[in-house]
């Protein structure tokens, strides 16, 4: 498989995220309406489907990364899921014990949550060996 | 690690980027190697020994620790 450059990349995570807003927009309003269990199910998956191509090329575009790359990205991501493990440990605790009132939907925003944090670390380790762009 | 990666590079005159291209790696990469910010693993440290038709030890030297 060819690789793909920084702004490839760029541009189809923009063009899958698009998509995801898109039906977000359009489809997600009547998911919630709709009464038919089978048809629910696949218009919920569909709206998760560009969300699965984002981590796709997220997935290969660290594959495609050189070895210092791979090492930030490594870092990055091991921070980002020690973050995330430990703010849903914490909710999950709070509200097993009665302290906060949390529903299902909480579950959309560990994905964002687990991106933010990966960006954020990403750009600390990338800024000690100089920093490496934004990709 | 200290190395020479820089003055080949400059002796031959090739940008980071070009050197970049002919390593595979980016060009942020070349930069925190030359700047001794990252040490290259043992393959990479080949690849640029057999660029510059170099041993690696003539490249690399080891720091204090």
């Amino acid at each position: 498989m060819p690789r793909f450059t920084r702004n490839q990349y760029r541009l189809q995570m923009a063009a899958a995220m698009a998509v995801y807003v898109a039906l977000m927009l359009l489809l997600w309003p009547t998911v919630r309406h709709e009464v038919s269990l089978p048809l629910k199910v696949a218009l919920t998956l569909l709206v998760v489907l560009p969300v699965v191509v984002f981590i796709w090329l997220m997935a290969r575009q660290v594959m495609d990364s050189d070895e210092l790359e791979q090492r930030v990205h490594l870092v990055a991501l091991s921070a980002a899921t020690a973050v995330v493990a430990a703010l849903s440990m914490a909710a999950g605790f709070l509200c097993a014990a009665g302290a906060i009132v949390l529903d299902g939907d909480i579950l959309l925003w560990v994905f964002p949550a687990l991106c933010l944090s990966y960006s954020a670390a990403r750009a600390v380790f990338a800024r000690r060996y100089g920093g490496l762009g934004c990709g | 690690m200290k190395n020479r990666l820089r003055e080949l590079r400059d002796k031959h005159a090739w940008s980071q980027g070009d050197l970049a291209v002919k390593l595979d790696v980016s060009r942020q990469t070349v930069n925190a190697i030359e700047t001794g910010k990252y040490d290259p693993s043992l393959p990479l440290a080949f690849r640029i020994a057999r660029l510059f038709r170099l041993s690696i030890e003539s490249i690399f030297e080891p720091g204090k620790d």
